[in-house]
C-alpha cells in the first residue's frame, strides 16, 4: 500500500493534524523549560496525574473523565513545584523530584486505602497517537490555542524572565506569576496531551526539539521557531516510518527527534571547526 | 532536614527550631513581615502534620479481622478459579481473590499483604505457570511448606498462542506474522474452554478433598453438579453458534480467545499478543481494517476492564458496532457486587458472539 | 531645584542572624553621580537590591522618585546593571539585538508588542555604543567586555533617569574600562542622568563622582571624595595609610596623575 492510501485513514489523519498541534506547542514550552532547568517537568507532573488521578477514583469520578479531573491537582502542583525552588533553595530538578516522588506515594497509599483501581488506570492515562478520536483532536486543537496564545502574549516577558530573573525583576515584570503561567500551561499540556499520545511523547517533545534548535541557536525567536519545526518534522516522517517499518509510532517519532539532535549536534561541530571559534 | 514524622519529640525540636527563627528576625518586622512569616510556619506545621497524618492513617488501615474458623482456607489468584471453588467448597471454605477487583491481571504485582495471605491459607490455587510468573514470587515469600499448591492446569490441554491470530480460514505460519510472544508462546487463557474448565474443577476438588478429607463426598458432589452446569453451557455454545453469518470474530484487545475460538470452530484475529502491553503499529491497524473490511464484519469485540481505544478505531473506520467479550480474568467491583459468576459472565459472552457473528 | 531622586532612610538588612545592612541612611538628588565604595561583603550588592525592590529591607524605607518602594511602578526611569547574570547560561540563545531590546519592557504596558520607534531606539544605542557589528551574534559567544556593554546598552536604551551599577567593570581591560567611565560621564552631564555606581574603583570615583558613599554594614562617610581626604575623622578610622591609598590610588596605566580633572 502507498502513503497516498495511508492518508486516507481518518486515525492517520488525525494522528498528523493532532500530531502537529502538540508537537508544535511541546516544543514552544520546551525551549522555556530547558533554559530554566525544568526540563523532567513533563515526566514528573505525569507521575503527579498518577496520584491525582487516584483522588479522583476515590470520590467515585468516572474513569473516563478522571484524566481531567487530575488536572486541578497537577495544576497545583506544578505551581508547587515552582514555590519550592523559590523558597526552599533547590533547583528546579530537585523541586520536580520531589513533587513527583510525592504524587507518586500518595497515588499508591491512596489506591491502596481505596482498595484498588476499578480498571485498568494506564489505559485511561495514557493514549496513543494512532488512536485519537475527533473530540480528542478538538481537545489537541484548544491546548494549541491556549497554549500558543498565551506564549505569544507574554513572549517578551518569558524571554527576560528566561534570560535573567532578577533583571527582569528590575524592569517591573512580575517573574513569580510569569513563572506560574509556563509551569501552569505545562501543567495543562501534561495532563491533556498525555491522554492523547502518552506520556513518552510528551516528555520527549518537551525535551529533544528545544536542545536540538539551541545547538544551532541563531537568536531566541530563531530557536522557538526552530523547535517547532524539528518537532513537526519529527511526528509527521515518524509515523510515516512507522508505517513503512511496521513499527510503533511513538517510538518511531522519538528516535526521529534523537537523529535530529546527532546531526544539529555534528552540524555545529563542524561549523565550529571550520569557524575555529570557542564552543 | 530529614523528617521522622512518627517522633513527636523530633517534631518539637523543627517547631522550636522556627520559632527561633522568627525570634531573630523579630526586632522591629513590620506588620506585612510578621503575618507573612507567621502565615509561612502555619503552612509548614499543616504540611508536616498532613503528611503526617497520610502516613500514620495508612498505617491504621486495618484488613477486617476474620474470626477463626475450622473452614479450609484458600486462595486463588484469577476470578475463574475464585468462583470454581466457590462453587465447589460453598460454606465448607473461605475462599480469597488476590486480584482486586479490577485490576488488570497481566500488570498485576503483588503486595506484603497478599503474601501474608497465602502464608494464612490452607490451599493455594493458580491457573498455570505461564499466565502468573508472580505467583512464584509469592510462593517464595510465603515460605510455608504445608501450604498445598493446586495448579489448575493439570490435564488441561494447552494451545499454542495465536494460531488464530491470521487471515481467516489459514493456518498461520508463525515466521510470518510479527508476534510479541512470550518466550514459551502458549496461551494462558485456558478457562475459556469449558472442557478445560471442567479439568479444572476437578482439579480443585480433587485438592480440597485431600485437604479437607472428611467433606471428600461433599466436595466432589458439588463438582460433579457444577460441571453439568458447564456442559450445558457447552451444549448451548454448540448450539448458538452452529448458524451463523461469518464465523470470524475481530478483538481490539489482547489475544486471549484462542480456546474459545478453537472449540467451536470460529476464526479469530486479535489486535494484541497475549501480553497487553504492545504498542500498535500502523501497519496492524490498516490490516485490521482491511480484514474488517474484506470479511464486511458489522462488529468488533473489545474487552473487560481496559480502555477500548484500538476497537474504537477500527469501529470508527469501518463503521462497525462495539460489543464485549469478557476474558473472565478478573471482574470490576461492580459486577462482583451484582454477584456475577463464570457462568453468567460466558452467558454474556455467548449473546454478545451470536449478535456479533450474526447468528441465527 | 534638583529634586530626590532616591531616599534611604534606617534601612537594615539581617540574614541568616547576622546584620547585612544596619542603619543605612542617605539621598540622591537628580543629577548626582554617587559612588558607592566599601569591602566585600559590607552589603553594597544588598543595598542596590533593596533599593530595586529585588529584596525587602527588614527595616526601614526606600523612596524613589518620590514614591515609596513597595509603591512605585515607573522601573523605565531606573536602568540597572548587575554585577554578573543570576543563571548565566553561556549557551543562552539571545542575540545581542534580542537583550538589548529587553530594555525597553519596563516602559510598555502589557502585552508589550514590539513598535518600530523601539526598533529605532535599539538600533541609535547599538551604534552609540559601538556593538552594532556584533547585533546578531549570541551574547554566550561574546567576550566579558562585549558583554558588558550589551547589558549597558540594555540598561540605558530606555533613556532612564537613574542608572544603577553593580561593579561594572572588574572584567574590563583599562581601555574598556576608560571609554565605559567616560560614556557614564558624558550620560551624566549632558543627560543629566543620574548615576549610582559601586565599585571597587575608587580611583574613577575619584575623577568623576560628585558623591561619595562608603558603607560598611553601615554608612562610614557619606559626602565628597574631597571632603573625604580631608577629613581628619576619616584619617582616624582608616588609618592614614589607607586613607592615602583610598584618596591617592593610581590608575596603573596613568602614572602621576591623580585627582579631580
Amino acid at each position: 500500500m502507498d502513503l497516498g492510501e495511508l492518508i486516507r485513514y481518518g486515525f492517520m489523519q488525525r494522528a498528523l493534524i493532532a500530531g502537529t498541534l502538540i508537537a508544535t506547542l511541546c516544543a514552544i514550552l520546551g525551549v522555556f523549560l530547558v533554559l530554566r532547568r525544568f526540563s523532567l517537568i513533563g515526566d514528573g507532573l505525569a507521575h503527579v496525574a498518577f496520584g491525582g488521578v487516584a483522588v479522583a477514583l476515590l470520590l467515585r469520578v468516572e474513569p473516563a473523565y478522571t484524566a481531567v479531573a487530575a488536572i486541578p491537582v497537577v495544576l497545583l502542583s506544578s505551581l508547587g513545584i515552582l514555590k519550592l525552588t523559590e523558597k526552599a533553595r533547590i533547583y528546579g530538578d530537585a523541586a520536580i523530584g520531589i513533587v513527583s516522588s510525592f504524587g507518586i506515594a500518595c497515588g499508591i497509599l491512596l489506591t491502596s486505602v481505596a482498595g484498588g483501581f476499578n480498571v485498568d488506570l494506564f489505559s485511561f492515562l495514557f493514549g496513543n497517537i494512532l488512536s485519537i478520536s475527533r473530540d480528542e483532536l478538538l481537545i489537541a486543537a484548544a491546548l494549541f490555542c491556549i497554549v500558543v496564545v498565551t506564549v505569544v502574549f507574554f513572549y517578551n516577558d518569558l524571554f527576560a524572565i528566561t534570560f535573567d530573573e532578577e533583571l527582569a525583576k528590575s524592569s517591573g515584570i512580575r517573574a513569580g506569576r510569569i513563572n506560574g503561567v509556563l509551569v501552569v500551561l505545562t501543567a495543562l499540556t501534561v495532563v491533556l496531551a498525555m491522554k492523547l499520545v502518552g506520556i513518552m511523547l510528551i516528555s520527549a517533545l518537551l525535551i529533544v526539539p528545544a536542545v536540538t534548535a539551541l545547538q544551532v541557536a541563531r537568536g531566541f525567536r530563531t530557536t522557538i521557531l526552530a523547535a517547532a519545526g524539528c518537532a513537526v518534522f519529527s511526528v509527521v516522517a515518524g509515523i510515516f516510518f512507522s508505517f513503512v517499518m511496521n513499527l510503533p509510532a511513538g517510538g518511531a517519532i522519538v528516535m526521529i527527534n534523537i537523529l535530529l539532535f546527532v546531526v544539529a549536534y555534528a552540524f555545529r561541530k563542524t561549523q565550529m571547526r571550520g569557524r575555529g571559534a570557542l564552543p | 532536614m530529614v523528617l521522622d514524622t512518627h517522633d513527636s519529640t523530633e517534631l518539637a525540636e523543627v517547631f522550636r527550631g522556627y520559632d527561633d527563627f522568627l525570634r531573630n528576625h523579630h526586632i522591629i518586622l513590620p506588620k506585612r513581615k510578621l503575618r507573612k512569616a507567621y502565615r509561612d510556619m502555619v503552612r509548614w506545621r499543616s504540611l508536616v502534620l498532613f503528611a503526617a497524618l497520610i502516613l500514620v492513617w495508612s498505617a491504621c488501615q486495618r484488613q477486617e479481622q476474620v474470626p477463626a474458623t475450622d473452614k479450609l482456607k484458600v486462595v486463588t489468584t484469577l476470578f475463574p478459579l475464585y468462583d470454581f471453588v466457590r462453587s465447589v467448597g460453598r460454606e465448607k471454605v473461605e475462599v480469597s481473590l488476590l486480584l482486586p477487583p479490577g485490576v488488570e491481571p497481566h500488570s498485576f504485582e503483588p503486595k506484603p499483604d497478599d503474601i501474608v495471605r497465602v502464608n494464612k491459607a490452607d490451599v493455594f490455587i493458580y491457573t498455570n505457570k505461564f499466565m502468573e510468573p508472580w505467583a512464584a514470587d509469592i510462593l517464595r515469600g510465603a515460605g510455608r511448606s504445608d501450604l498445598l499448591v493446586v495448579d489448575s492446569s493439570a490435564g488441561a490441554t494447552l494451545l499454542p498462542a495465536g494460531e488464530q491470530s491470521g487471515e481467516a480460514g489459514e493456518r498461520v505460519d508463525e515466521q510470518k506474522e510479527e508476534h510479541h510472544h512470550p518466550a514459551s508462546g502458549m496461551d494462558p487463557h485456558i478457562w475459556l474452554s469449558i472442557p478445560n474448565a471442567q479439568k479444572m474443577v476437578d482439579n480443585i476438588a480433587a485438592g480440597l478433598a485431600s485437604r479437607d478429607p472428611g467433606n471428600r463426598d461433599f466436595y466432589h458432589g458439588n463438582a460433579e453438579a457444577y460441571k453439568s452446569e458447564l456442559k450445558r453451557l457447552d451444549q448451548k455454545f454448540k448450539e448458538g453458534l452452529s448458524a451463523c453469518k461469518t464465523r470470524l470474530f475481530l478483538h481490539g484487545g489482547h489475544y486471549a480467545f484462542g480456546y474459545l475460538a478453537d472449540r467451536y470452530g470460529l476464526s479469530y484475529i486479535s489486535a494484541y499478543a497475549v501480553s497487553a502491553d504492545a504498542e500498535p503499529t500502523p501497519g496492524r491497524l490498516v490490516k485490521l481494517i482491511k480484514q474488517m473490511k474484506s470479511h464486511s464484519l458489522r462488529f468488533v469485540f473489545t474487552e473487560e476492564l481496559i480502555s477500548s481505544r484500538t476497537a474504537k478505531i477500527i469501529a470508527e473506520e469501518t463503521g462497525a458496532t462495539i460489543l464485549t467479550l469478557h476474558g473472565v480474568h478478573n471482574v470490576s467491583r461492580e459486577d462482583m457486587e451484582r454477584g456475577a459468576t463464570y457462568l453468567t459472565l460466558m452467558g454474556r459472552n455467548l449473546e454478545n458472539l451470536r449478535k456479533g457473528l450474526q447468528c441465527r | 531645584m534638583p529634586v530626590d531622586v532616591l531616599q534611604v532612610t534606617g534601612v537594615g538588612f539581617r540574614y541568616n542572624a547576622a546584620d547585612v545592612l544596619s542603619d543605612i541612611s542617605f539621598h540622591v538628588r537628580s543629577g548626582d553621580y554617587l559612588g558607592i565604595v566599601g569591602p566585600n561583603g559590607s552589603g553594597k550588592s544588598t543595598l542596590i537590591k533593596a533599593v530595586l525592590g529585588l529584596v525587602q529591607p527588614m527595616r526601614g524605607s526606600i523612596t524613589l522618585f518620590g514614591t515609596p518602594s513597595p509603591q512605585f511602578t515607573s522601573w523605565r526611569k531606573i536602568g540597572y546593571l548587575p554585577q554578573r547574570l543570576k543563571f548565566a547560561d553561556p549557551h543562552f540563545p539571545g542575540t545581542v539585538e534580542e537583550i538589548v531590546r529587553l530594555g525597553l519592557l519596563a516602559g510598555k504596558k502589557f502585552p508589550r508588542t514590539r513598535t518600530r520607534r523601539d526598533d529605532e531606539a535599539v538600533e541609535k544605542i547599538l551604534l552609540l555604543m559601538g556593538i552594532a557589528p556584533i547585533r546578531k551574534r549570541l551574547i554566550g559567544e561574546l567576550s566579558g567586555g562585549q558583554q558588558q556593554r550589551v547589558l549597558l546598552a540594555r540598561a540605558v536604551v530606555g533613556g532612564p533617569d537613574l542608572l544603577i551599577l553593580d561593579e561594572p567593570t572588574t572584567a574590563l581591560d583599562p581601555e574598556t574600562r576608560d571609554n565605559f567611565y567616560a560614556f557614564l560621564h558624558e550620560l551624566n552631564r549632558t543627560h543629566n542622568t543620574t548615576v549610582i555606581l559601586v565599585t571597587h574603583d575608587t580611583w574613577s570615583i575619584g575623577k568623576y563622582a560628585t558623591r561619595f558613599l562608603y558603607v560598611d554594614k553601615r554608612v562610614v562617610f557619606d559626602g565628597t571624595f574631597d571632603d573625604f581626604c580631608q577629613s581628619g575623622e576619616m584619617t582616624a578610622f582608616f588609618g592614614l595609610y589607607a586613607q592615602h591609598q583610598i584618596c591617592h590610588r593610581h590608575d596603573p596605566e596613568r602614572r602621576g596623575s591623580n585627582g579631580p580633572r
